[in-house]
């Protein structure tokens, strides 16, 4: 199920065809628009608590579509994907301790940084077909940690590198408000950057590349140029998202980047759908509201005190075992069943009624 | 139409508004109950919840109710400002505490200061905002401190000593560790003795033996050691495998005092400012007694940090009085003086200017192999933090 | 000495992990990033079994073998088993989410404290003197004699058993071999069965000497490098490319930075890929051209 391109692909062609529905069009117009809407009402009506909540899906989303390029279209695992968020946020302390570089020097340069380290690590290992991207992905991830922990001693950070809010205009931007549009924004330029990348050439051979690698090679592909050019943009969008987390925890630290969180964008796109821009961005939601669910969940049980010790060790196991479930029933991830529910319901609005006339 | 319906269902779901003001004092903690930290912090968590179970089940203090919220950061950055972020807009918390690795910190002192609420660290490394002259807002019950340890270890080892001492240090690459021991190394050739090797150890590593070779093979008399519990022990085992026999000394963390009865080695000594167990006074028996009412899942004699805190957030609400909020909190804590019974040698004392203690005391235990039971090495290494 | 015994002990401790991995990867083409967290399975139901078999030390290991070999055998039949007919991409992404649960269900159930699984059983590890001064102790010592009859016995194995052949004829072409009558989930199950079983007798070596944390996973991340060095799918590959890593991480830890030990491994690994991706000893894979 992971070979072949679903047919409901909105990026292929036939895919393309359905949707030209001149009433699905209007339809699909609308509730996007809504959709609009109600993200910007949202934090006038919202708690600072969801807004930030909010916040934070978009920051994971960026993550996600990275990953969901590199992986869920051009079908190469990556394990490393903190190291390259800690990378992003490293550049950030780095330049702004060291030269007080103003975020739109410093944004950029995480994502030089990014784009290098994919280069980097990517040409030993994109060589070679198979695992060997998630190999070297690791060697990435605890190279980075250790650079940057190096760093942190040799300048004294004992607690790691504290990081001021971005100026603008001489204007701190450090509400919650102010972030979430912020994020919102950087969330949505990533989903069109994604959106146009796949549209193009590039986009086509990552899809070539994933269904049979050997065809596509016999298509002309160069297979590992493709690769490594895959890698080397999902890097540099990783690392960008790694600088917006810097300047919105105000703070950089080795600690604050686990192999766990590269397993949760691992987890994010597995969940939400491989294959599946609006898939990444649904696993995102899912993964980073997973933890608070299972928090209330647990709390509406008798005597949920006792529990609050396990609480870790219950997310972890209940996220192994959501992913796994996903993996064997549900390989589609969420996008998988919204579409086939979504299929149920216009399916039952377009069923035949014999005596009625054609189909509206 | 779907998703129009989704769309509006997830706007109204997180429209719903805080939870309302309870008639509670609500007390929140972030701590790294779980994770690698888990060992070090889910005690202190365990004795703040048996603590206030028990205040609330004796009527609570000024006849209200404590409600000690305790959320988990995994010791992770972000999550830890998370935890704050709700304890303060959800749950509206009006005293902070924060049990967790000193990465967190950034972020939740962050957080704290832009709501005014106070923070609390217990059994967390002391910042030195808190330290005289003391930032407002952030205070810290935990029994470590930062030059202090090392003089007082230093002392320690030169009163001990026949001879000039040869000491071997080690540490965690974990910054805090790092410094401290770097302070020591200078410290302890300006106080005369001899520092004939240095160790960092990587928090992750697998074998010990090859930093123990290291050390061993610069022939110290004594090691003092100052980093988490597991690293100071595991390199003890090492260098003991190593054939080495001299002087061991490091913190006295909450796992010591099991330690040492498992060890059961009379060269291995702990400092500390907690008193051990092995002291046998009536605060710690009640804290057994209170544990395993509440069938807790960590020995008693890992709770004296987690309690030591709790009884002086007992005595700041208390003093604050009833209706309180943060500032009147603030106020309290400024002005506090609690007799800890025992478990430290001077009562914990804070200030306007001095939010870490005024009087810290140290004592040094160790094995004795002919009684079969822990013994105080050496008490009253007092010192005045000023 | 001490320097050589030193790195003899690190590399039997890497080389007894990794040859979980290459007995995967050889046989099957996943790897298994689970094994860390399959190692730590095994000691933690070795505190169980002593607890259990109090003071009767050969017992409570054999037990808790046996136990770790089931749950290796378990994990194919239950999960692994599923994704057969899918892509190695799925298979691997599997084994990570694996590793997640099982280390949320050890903390559940054993909590995240320090333990002694050598307490209950009266087992102290005690240090033995070798010749030239160098000093090793007991469990290391049996750690690396452990590795030793290990790799002999699965050397022996798949060269001359019959199940031995038949692994390495599944590894080889799985079409074939299923085709020539051989029951490709049975080959699957023992492997992982296997895998876990060396993996948990590494684990269980490890907490006996020092002791056992939470974090005792983390070992098997090390660990890989060292089989990506000799080559994933070649044991003899596995034992060198252990050696080598053990080498160079002890070798900087007394003569460059400490510091820089925890990810020696790697640089190691990446100098390897940039030179000889496929490892010393593993079958030459066709490189692209950038």
């Amino acid at each position: 199920m992971y070979d072949a391109p679903s047919p409901a692909n909105r990026y292929s062609s036939a895919g393309m065809l359905q949707a030209s529905g001149r009433s699905d069009q209007r339809r699909r117009s609308l509730s996007a628009a809504l959709l609009a809407l109600g993200l910007i009402i949202f934090p006038f009506v919202g708690s600072p608590f969801a807004l930030d909540l909010a916040s934070q899906v978009f920051l994971a989303s960026i993550g996600s579509l990275s990953l969901m390029l590199l992986t869920g279209f051009a079908g190469q695992i990556s394990i490393g994907h903190a190291g390259l968020i800690a990378a992003g946020a490293y550049v950030v302390g780095i330049m702004s301790r060291e030269w007080q570089a103003p975020f739109w020097l410093t944004l950029p340069s995480a994502a030089i940084a990014g784009a290098l380290l994919g280069a980097a690590f990517g040409v030993p290992s994109l060589r070679l077909r198979g695992l060997y991207l998630a190999v070297s992905t690791l060697a990435l991830y605890f190279i980075v940690i250790y650079a940057g922990g190096e760093y942190e001693a040799w300048r004294g950070y004992a607690t790691g590198i504290m990081i001021d809010s971005p100026k603008v205009a001489g204007m701190e931007i450090s509400s919650g408000f102010a972030w979430y549009f912020i994020l919102l924004a950087a969330a949505v330029m990533t989903l069109v950057l994604c959106i146009n990348l796949l549209r193009s050439r590039t986009g086509r051979a990552w899809g070539a590349i994933r269904t049979r690698e050997t065809v596509a090679e016999a298509l002309g592909i160069n297979i590992a140029k493709f690769k490594l050019w895959a890698f080397v943009i999902s890097s540099a969008i990783t690392a960008v998202a790694g600088a917006l987390f810097a300047y919105d925890r105000n703070f950089v630290s080795a600690e604050a980047f686990s192999l766990y969180l590269s397993i949760q964008y691992v987890a994010m796109i597995i969940i939400g759908g491989m294959g599946s821009l609006p898939g990444a961005i649904l696993g995102a939601t899912f993964v980073t509201l997973f933890p608070y669910a299972i928090e209330s969940a647990i709390g509406m049980l008798p005597d949920a005190d006792r529990y609050v010790n396990a609480l870790y060790a219950m997310n972890y196991a209940a996220f192994g075992l959501v992913t796994i479930a996903f993996l064997l029933f549900e390989p589609r991830g969420l996008i998988g069943i919204w579409r086939r529910l979504q299929g149920h319901i216009s399916l039952r609005r377009r069923k035949a009624k014999p005596l009625s006339g054609p189909p509206q | 139409m779907l998703r129009l319906l989704l769309t509006v269902a997830l706007v109204v779901a997180f429209v719903r508004s805080a939870s309302a003001a309870e008639d509670t004092y609500v007390v929140g903690m972030t701590a790294g109950l779980t994770g690698p930290t888990a060992s070090t912090f889910a005690p202190v968590a365990e004795a703040m919840r048996i603590y206030f179970d028990r205040v609330n089940a004796a009527g609570g203090i000024n006849g209200k109710p404590v409600k000690s919220i305790i959320l988990d950061d995994q010791a992770e950055p972000q999550k830890a400002a998370a935890n704050v972020k709700q304890l303060l807009t959800w749950n509206n918390a009006i005293l902070l505490i924060d049990s967790s690795l000193s990465s967190t910190f950034a972020p939740v002192i962050g957080e704290a200061r832009r709501a005014d609420v106070p923070l609390l660290f217990i059994g967390s490394v002391c910042p030195k905002e808190v330290y005289p002259p003391a930032d407002r807002g952030q205070y810290c019950t935990t029994a470590f401190a930062s030059n202090f340890d090392s003089r007082a270890t230093l002392t320690f080892i030169k009163g001990t000593s026949q001879d000039p001492a040869q000491i071997g240090f080690a540490g965690a690459t974990i910054p805090v560790s790092r410094a401290e021991i770097d302070f020591a190394e200078k410290l302890a050739t300006d106080m005369g003795m001899t520092a004939v090797d240095k160790e960092l150890v990587p928090p992750t590593t697998a074998d010990f033996t090859p930093f123990a070779t290291k050390l061993v093979a610069a022939k110290p008399t004594w090691v003092y050691a100052w980093a988490a519990w597991v690293i100071q022990v595991q390199l003890f085992q090492a260098m003991r495998r190593l054939g080495w026999d001299g002087n061991f000394i490091g913190w006295a963390h909450q796992e010591a005092e099991d330690e040492l009865k498992r060890l059961k080695d009379p060269h291995l000594y702990v400092i500390g400012a907690n008193a051990l167990f092995q002291e046998h006074l009536p605060i710690q028996k009640q804290i057994e007694d209170a544990a395993a009412e509440a069938s807790s899942r960590y020995p008693a004699d890992q709770m004296s940090e987690g309690w030591i805190g709790s009884m002086m957030i007992e005595a700041a609400l208390q003093q604050a009085g009833w209706p309180a909020n943060a500032a009147k909190v603030e106020e309290s804590l400024q002005n506090l003086k609690v007799d800890m019974k025992g478990m430290r040698a001077a009562p914990m004392e804070w200030t306007r200017a001095n939010h870490f203690r005024v009087h810290q005391s140290y004592r040094v235990y160790n094995w004795d192999a002919a009684k079969g039971e822990i013994v105080t090495a050496k008490e009253g290494l007092d010192y005045e933090i000023k | 000495m001490q320097l050589i015994v030193n790195m003899l002990v690190l590399s039997s401790i890497y080389a007894l992990i990794s040859c979980g991995y290459v007995l995967i990867y050889r046989v099957s083409r996943v790897m298994n990033l689970a094994q860390g967290e399959l190692m730590m399975l095994g000691a933690y139901l070795l505190l169980t079994t002593a607890s259990l078999f109090h003071g009767n030390p050969e017992m409570a290991i054999i037990a808790a073998v046996v136990l770790s070999t089931t749950c290796g055998v378990l994990v194919y039949v239950l999960l692994m088993r599923k994704m057969t007919g899918e892509s190695v991409l799925a298979a691997v992404l599997a084994t990570i989410a694996l590793g997640i649960l099982l280390r949320g269900l050890m903390v559940l159930i054993w909590s995240a404290q320090q333990q002694y699984p050598g307490q209950p059983l009266g087992l102290n590890s005690t240090a033995i003197a070798l010749p030239g001064g160098a000093r090793i102790s007991t469990f290391a010592a049996a750690l690396v004699i452990v590795n030793a009859l290990t790799y002999a016995a699965l050397f022996g194995f798949l060269r001359f058993g019959r199940w031995g052949l038949r692994m390495r004829a599944a590894g080889q072409n799985p079409l074939l071999a299923a085709q020539r009558g051989i029951n490709l989930h049975a080959i699957y199950a023992l492997t992982w069965a296997l895998s876990t079983m060396t993996g948990a007798m590494a684990g269980m070596l490890i907490a006996l000497d020092s002791g056992l944390t939470s974090n005792l996973a983390v070992l098997g991340l090390k660990a890989f490098p060292a089989a990506l060095v000799g080559g994933l799918d070649s044991l003899l590959g596995t034992l060198i490319g252990s050696l080598i890593v053990a080498a160079a991480e002890i070798l900087s830890i007394q003569y460059v930075d400490p510091l820089l030990s925890d990810v020696m491994p790697f640089l190691v690994l990446l100098a390897m890929l940039i030179v000889r991706p496929w490892g010393l000893f593993g079958t030459r894979e066709e490189l692209d051209r950038v």
